[in-house]
């Protein structure tokens, strides 16, 4: 009798092959053809080859017999771009979707046992000045910031406070770069700038930033500082982008070009790393906030994984789906 | 103007001013029971929205207790950290139906706000502050909101866990979207002043459209409930524009002014009855001005018919036409004046006839009386003549010749004085008409001083002729003309035996001459002055008082006017007017 449980037990947890894993994103890709660089849906090209492609909505992949570290698992993986989070959930809990990408200020309220895959925090949330030269603004709006208070009640204590480019776990000295609300010397900041100086736009053309974004608006009004939140083209913008590699020699040159900063110089040693990174932050031309992960919320279908890396890459080869193929 | 112009004048003004005061007191008095009607429904509408603020009111209040009363709520009141229910008040507004919610901790830190939610950690200073806030109610407080300052009516509870507190603050944004939503009755809208700033803000006056496009009319019904807040009344606009609006204040619960309900009630039914009333009357009052002119005019030609032919009988009776009479047509006043009339005229006719009689006796007894003086005496002398002849021949034979000579001779002077004196009276019944042709007066005047001149002289009686040189020829017969003027000239000598002066006098009028004939005797009294002219009057011993009654004949029948002027002992002029 034991022995049937073991074994049916054994079956179980076993890999089979077949089924179509559903995935979910926020995000929506538009062009042509699908991306082939960067985490997400050009990971999938290693085992998988793309059978249908709808711009900003739709994706579709079979599993690649000829793939270099085998047939996946998986018959498909069918990806649906654009899903707002609220649509995600409830797919995921009606057994629509399978995997569903979540904010990590939603995994709190995730229900208990619900399996969760985060990588580390790769997403850097930072804003960025185009058009403010006066430095004391810019500090000021540096200053105003209540991260603290964003990553214990926005973000739910998701990710990491930053004041730096690379995350603490990649660099080791994030640390050492301030993050901290300083809200007088804010104060005395923006007073000392001209009144012209202190009304500002912020862009945010990211929807899911937004809520990050009336809470900075807040802040800055708070020492002095009239910001407005526009769609797109102010002199400050709050933005996201990710860290593409483990190595942070090559990371921050990545970081520094997609925020339009000087390409820093190539550091063999973490000592020139940190003055390379220290020399891009001077003057404060972007404010480093926070270091976020890419979380999903997976079904109990899936089996196998984690599927994503510590870089947020999608390793969907090796999953199965439970009841998939017999 | 007529008897009847000024009649019917009388009526129209009666006829008027009566309609008139009727119309004005009857519009008057219609408008003011159509005003307090208006503002009954105006108070009974102001007080129906003010039921139905209320009732919003208990809403809110109903909303932030049920939220009050939830065990998540007591649960977050336990609650160490606050941090994953940043956003329950969003959920918790929809579901209870509140646009502003916001869960505060007991030491006044925002937990989450639905209208702000990046809000969160922020103090709400003013609410640890008080204890009773289920007393007061649904309340209206300043809210800041990430679009700027407005006005709330909220309503907070507390939801108390031990030694922890936690404040519910629920309520709802006054804006056009809860005006929108109040339930207003038809004629009526709500109009919100949120006095968010030292000054009047138009921006900030409202209705549930947005903001209002004109307040230079309402601007000051507001300032002055700022300045007074009290519950205002007064109309706005003219016409059927016109709107009565009625300004609540509406406080805080620091009794702070915060905002003005303006509640405008259209007076457009009320204007356009009272246009409706205005036609109506006028309508009215001109049929009835135009009836009652139509019934003064036929009432005063009735009234006037028996006046109007009692004037024109009296034109006839003032003519000469003494048997005129009027119909009597009614038995009222103007009946009896009729009979009245037709009574005096008949006495008039009969007091003529009786008078004509009475003079026509007169003047034969007159003529009588002078023929038988004018007669006695020539016949006297002829009876003595006659007895003298018969007696000399009787008793004197040798005289009888002498005496008969004598005798004849008297007879026939006597008979000739007979004979002149039934002329006269024959001259006096066959007066001939004049044969009128161009005379210069003043040529005949000369002629008669030159006739009279040896009488004159005689008589010593000095002439005098005053002629006009401007004298313009008149149509007049010469004949009858010189014997008035003789006639005339002979009457001042017969005035003047002692002598004196005789003045014929000539002077031009326009039109016509004027003759005057003035002597200096002895005058004459106002009663002879009055009957000179009658016939066989005469104030002189001889004569047959024919002569003045020849005079007067002959100048009516020139179609001219004598008069005399005379006073006792002053002499007397005679005027004659021809041709004027």
């Amino acid at each position: 009798m034991l022995l049937c449980i073991c074994a049916a037990a054994l079956a179980a947890t076993r890999p089979h092959y077949g089924g179509t894993l559903r995935v979910e994103i926020q995000e929506s890709i538009e062009g042509p053809d699908p991306p082939q660089l960067g985490p997400g849906i050009p990971d999938l090209f290693n085992a998988f080859t793309i059978t249908r492609w709808e711009s900003g909505r739709r994706a579709v992949f079979t599993a690649d017999d000829n793939a270099a570290g085998g047939r996946p698992f998986l018959d498909s993986v069918d990806v649906e771009m654009g899903r707002p989070s609220r649509d995600q959930a409830i797919a995921l809990d009606t057994g629509k979707a399978d995997i569903v990408q979540i904010e990590p200020a939603d995994v709190r309220r995730q229900p208990p046992g619900r399996k969760i895959w985060a990588s580390s925090p790769v997403r850097l949330i930072a804003l960025v000045f185009s058009g403010v030269e006066d430095p004391r603004i810019r500090e000021a709006l540096a200053l105003a910031v209540d991260r603290a208070a964003i990553y214990r009640v926005l973000l739910q204590g998701q990710g990491e406070i930053s004041g730096a480019l690379l995350p603490q776990w990649l660099s080791g000295y994030a640390f050492l770069f301030p993050a901290g609300a300083d809200l007088p010397k804010a104060r005395a900041l923006a007073a000392a700038a001209p009144p012209a100086a202190r009304t500002l736009a912020l862009s945010v053309e990211n929807p899911v930033l937004r809520f990050l974004a009336d809470r900075i608006v807040l802040n800055a009004r708070d020492a002095g500082l009239a910001v407005s939140i526009v769609s797109s083209g102010a002199a400050v913008r709050l933005l996201q982008t990710r860290v593409i590699s483990a190595d942070p020699a090559r990371a921050l040159p990545a970081i520094a070009s997609s925020l339009g900063l000087p390409e820093p110089p190539r550091a063999e040693s973490p000592e020139a790393l940190y003055g390379a990174e220290r020399a891009l932050l001077e003057g404060f031309r972007v404010i480093p906030l926070f270091h976020l992960p890419d979380v999903y919320a997976v079904s109990p279908r899936v089996k196998g994984g984690p599927g994503i890396t510590p870089l947020g890459e999608w390793r969907f080869e090796n999953l199965w789906i439970e009841g998939g193929r017999p | 103007m007529t008897f009847r112009t000024r009649l019917l004048l009388i009526f129209t003004i009666a006829v008027v001013a009566s309609v008139g005061i009727v119309e004005w007191v009857g519009s008057g008095t219609t408008r003011e029971s159509f005003e307090r009607a208006e503002t009954q429904r105006v108070d009974a509408l102001v007080a129906q929205f003010q039921k139905e603020f209320d009732r919003r009111k208990q809403g809110i209040v109903r909303a932030v207790d049920g939220i009050a009363g939830s065990d998540a709520m007591l649960d977050l009141a336990l609650a160490t950290d606050y941090a994953p229910n940043y956003d329950d008040a969003r959920s918790l507004a929809a579901a209870h139906g509140l646009g502003l919610l916001e869960l505060v901790a007991g030491d006044g830190s925002i937990i989450s706000s639905a209208e702000w939610p990046a809000r969160f950690g922020y103090k709400e200073d003013w609410l640890p502050g008080r204890e009773n806030w289920r007393s007061l109610g649904a309340f209206l407080k300043r809210e800041e909101l990430p679009g700027g300052v407005t006005l709330a009516l909220v309503s907070v509870a507390t939801v108390a866990a031990g030694d922890r507190k936690l404040y519910i603050v629920g309520g709802q944004e006054l804006d056009r979207e809860f005006l929108s939503t109040l339930v207003l009755p038809a004629g009526m809208r709500a109009l919100l002043y949120r006095n968010l700033t030292p000054r009047f803000s138009a921006p900030d006056l409202i209705d549930s459209s947005g903001p209002v496009p004109q307040t230079a009319l309402l601007r000051p019904l507001v300032e002055r409930v700022i300045a007074d807040p009290r519950e205002t009344a007064r109309t706005v606009g003219r016409g059927a524009d016109a709107e009565t609006f009625h300004a609540l204040p509406l406080t805080g619960y620091e009794n702070n002014l915060l905002g003005v309900l303006l509640i405008g009630s259209s007076r457009r039914s009320l204007v356009e009855l009272e246009s409706s009333l205005r036609t109506t009357g006028i309508v009215v009052a001109a049929f009835g001005i135009l009836m009652g002119l139509a019934l003064a005019w036929w009432a005063t030609a009735r009234i006037t018919r028996p006046v109007r032919r009692l004037a024109e009988s009296a034109r006839k009776v003032a003519s000469g036409n003494w048997n005129t009479t009027v119909e009597i047509a009614s038995e009222d006043e103007i009946g009896q004046l009729a009979r009245s009339f037709n009574r005096m005229t008949h006495e008039l006719v009969e007091q003529r006839e009786r008078l004509v009689q009475t003079e026509r006796v007169a003047a034969w007894r007159e003529l009588a009386r002078r023929l038988a003086h004018e007669l006695k005496n020539p016949l006297f002398p002829l009876q003595i003549t006659v007895e003298n002849m018969q007696r000399a021949r009787q008793s004197y034979p040798e005289q009888f010749d002498e005496v008969f000579r004598e005798g004849s001779q008297t007879l026939l002077a006597e008979l000739a004085n007979l004979k002149q004196i039934i002329g006269r009276f024959s001259d006096f019944a066959k007066m001939p008409a004049p044969e009128m042709q161009p005379v210069d007066c003043n040529a005949l005047v000369a002629e008669t001083m030159k006739l009279f001149e040896p009488q004159l002289a005689a008589a010593r009686i000095a002439a005098r002729a005053e002629l006009d040189p401007n004298l313009r020829r008149v149509a007049a017969d010469a004949e009858q003309m010189t014997r008035v003027l003789r006639n005339l000239v002979l009457n001042a000598i017969d005035a003047m035996p002692q002598g004196g002066t005789l003045t014929l006098r000539t002077m031009a009028l326009s039109p016509g001459v004027r003759l005057e004939v003035s002597d200096t005797g002895q005058g004459l009294t106002p009663e002879e002055c009055d009957r000179l002219f009658t016939p066989y009057y005469t104030t002189k011993t001889h004569g047959t008082g024919l002569g003045l009654a020849i005079v007067q004949s002959v100048v009516s029948d020139h179609k001219g006017r004598i008069s005399v002027e005379s006073q006792p002992g002053k002499g007397a002029t005679f005027r004659i007017d021809l041709g004027s």
